[in-house]
Formats: structure tokens, C-alpha cells, sequence
């Protein structure tokens, strides 16, 4: 019996109906939160674009050398990671559990390169001056805060699905968890993907010098 | 009981397409940054490059491609919904930059 088949087992007698949408409810549900992400992320987006349009001093702090070299980088980690990530579904889809294990951890290390990527940058801002309030080039403090809340909640979503992808990982290599589990994980990290591929050109590629 | 059986996806060839496909979107997104374009047309075209990536990774790595299509007229139209009911306070962002003072 497959996994989905096993997901809507119901008692004997009962009345059951298919799903419209042909995917399990926990895939479902992971694609109604991804909606509701996308659109907290487009807020905040909306958000960081009000206000550097309104402002007559937004900073245009990014060089070539080491910022965008820096996200160019970690652009180019986390899709490598998006491909990594379908090996692991594909190997676990298949039935090839030490393979799925092995793809969902050099998922977790890229995911993990990507993070401390983005830390070494904040740590270099913060060093420069940078903080939530604070513009040491002197122009709109907003700056600060809009760089750090967007970048800092993008980090939190990689951070959580570094986490979901070992616990996921370490459940579906003693059998606890099956491909459908690996499937719904995978879809939230293509979409932290996804919401990089805004990040990048809007927060860092619209304010190089 | 219902079954649900598992539908095909793309291949392995397929996802490095893609995964190609992006870096190099990427990689022109940063030579269009360079090329000192007005902020407007530069904002377009990084935004539109953008929407492009979003819709290759949600389409293939994401397999919206390859599940009914009533998933994706379920979800999409109601999220490019709520991004479009969030477009009503770009005047007074523009009337406001149109109000600035400028030194003397």
C-alpha cells in the first residue's frame, strides 16, 4: 500500500471521498502555509519598497567586492541546494534510503555554507557600524532595519529548514518517516529558495554604490 | 479507500536544466545592475527576471507543472490577489518622493 494510500486509510463503512487536488493533506498543507508565506514575504517587500522610495537618503552601501561577489555566492549555494534537494525526494521516492539520507544531508551543509555566508556579511555590517537604527554612512537609519528584518527572517526560514530536513532526515532513515514526509519538506526549502531570488536583486542588487 | 498514485515528475536532466537556467538568470541580473540603467527600468527588469525564476522553481522543483491543475487555480490567482490588493499605497510613496526638499 502506498504512503498516500495509507494517509487516507478510514475506518470500514466510512464514507470517504477523494481528494480533489490528488496529493496527500499533508503536501496540501504545506502548500497552503507557502501561500501565506509568500504573502507575509511580499508584504514585507511591499513594505521595504514604500520606504525606500519615500526616503530622499536611502544608502546605496553594496560594493562590487565583498557584498554582491558575497550574495552572488550564496545565490548560487542555496540553488545548488534546491538540486540537491530533488536527488534526495527522487532517491527517496524510489526507495533508495541510504542515497535519500546522503542528498538530504549536502542539502543541510549547503544550507548551513549559506547561512554562515550570510552571517559572515552581518558580522562585517555590524563591524562597519551597521545596526538596526543605526547608518554609519549617514543617510536613512530605515535601512538598517528594513536589511536586517528582511534578511534576518529569510536566515530564520533557512535556519528551520535545516533543522526539519536532519529531523526529517534521521526519522526517514529508521523508517519513522516516508518519501511523502521528504516531499513536504522539500517544498519549503525550494520556497525559501524562491523568496531569495526577490531577496537578492531587490535588497541587495538595487542598493549597490 | 482512496489511493493516491504518485505522478510523474520531471527528470533528473530536466532539474539541471533548470538549476542552469537560474544561475544564469542570476548572472544576468548582476551584469543589468552594472550597466547603469535608470532605477525604474532597472527595478523592471531585476523584478521581471525575478518572477521568471519564481515561476521556473515553482513550476519544476516545486512540481506545480505536474500536479491538477485545480492546485494551481487554487492557490496562485489568490496569492498574486493579495500582492495586488498591496499595490494601493504606492502613490503617496510616490508623493512623497515627489515632495522632497531639496537644499539650497
Amino acid at each position: 500500500m502506498s504512503e498516500a494510500a495509507t494517509t487516507l486509510r478510514a475506518p470500514p463503512g466510512a464514507l470517504t471521498e477523494g481528494s480533489p487536488y490528488g496529493i496527500p493533506s499533508r503536501k496540501l498543507a504545506m502548500w497552503l502555509f507557502i501561500i501565506a508565506d509568500a504573502a507575509t514575504f511580499g508584504a514585507i517587500l511591499f513594505a521595504y519598497g514604500y520606504l525606500r522610495l519615500a526616503n530622499p537618503d536611502w544608502s546605496k552601501p553594496f560594493a562590487f567586492t565583498p557584498t554582491i561577489v558575497n550574495g552572488m555566492v550564496m545565490t548560487v549555494v542555496l540553488l545548488t541546494s534546491s538540486l540537491t534537494m530533488v536527488a534526495g525526494l527522487a532517491a527517496a521516492q524510489s526507495g533508495r534510503t541510504a542515497a535519500g539520507v546522503r542528498w538530504l544531508g549536502v542539502t543541510m551543509l549547503l544550507g548551513l555554507a549559506f547561512a554562515a555566508l550570510h552571517l559572515r556579511e552581518w558580522f562585517a555590517m555590524i563591524a562597519e557600524g551597521w545596526r538596526l537604527f543605526r547608518n554609519p554612512m549617514g543617510g536613512s537609519p530605515l535601512f538598517g532595519a528594513t536589511f536586517f528584518g528582511i534578511t534576518g527572517l529569510h536566515l530564520l526560514h533557512v535556519v528551520c529548514g535545516v533543522i526539519v530536513i536532519g529531523v526529517i532526515a534521521l526519522g526517514f532513515r529508521r523508517g519513522r518517516f516516508g518519501a511523502g514526509h521528504v516531499e513536504a519538506t522539500a517544498l519549503y526549502w525550494h520556497f525559501v529558495d524562491l523568496v531569495w531570488m526577490f531577496v537578492f536583486p531587490l535588497v541587495y542588487l538595487m542598493n549597490v554604490r | 479507500m482512496t489511493a493516491i498514485a504518485p505522478r510523474p515528475g520531471p527528470t533528473m536532466k530536466l532539474y539541471a536544466v533548470v538549476w542552469i537556467g537560474l544561475i544564469l538568470i542570476v548572472g544576468l541580473e548582476v551584469l543589468l545592475t552594472y550597466e547603469h540603467l535608470p532605477a525604474g527600468a532597472l527595478l523592471a527588469c531585476l523584478l521581471g527576471l525575478a518572477l521568471i525564476e519564481a515561476a521556473l522553481g515553482v513550476m519544476y522543483f516545486m512540481h506545480l507543472r505536474y500536479e491538477r491543475r485545480t492546485l494551481f487555480w487554487s492557490l496562485i490567482p489568490y496569492l498574486l490577489f493579495a500582492l495586488v490588493m498591496m499595490d494601493h499605497f504606492w502613490p503617496d510613496a510616490l508623493r512623497l518622493m515627489r515632495q522632497r526638499l531639496h537644499g539650497p
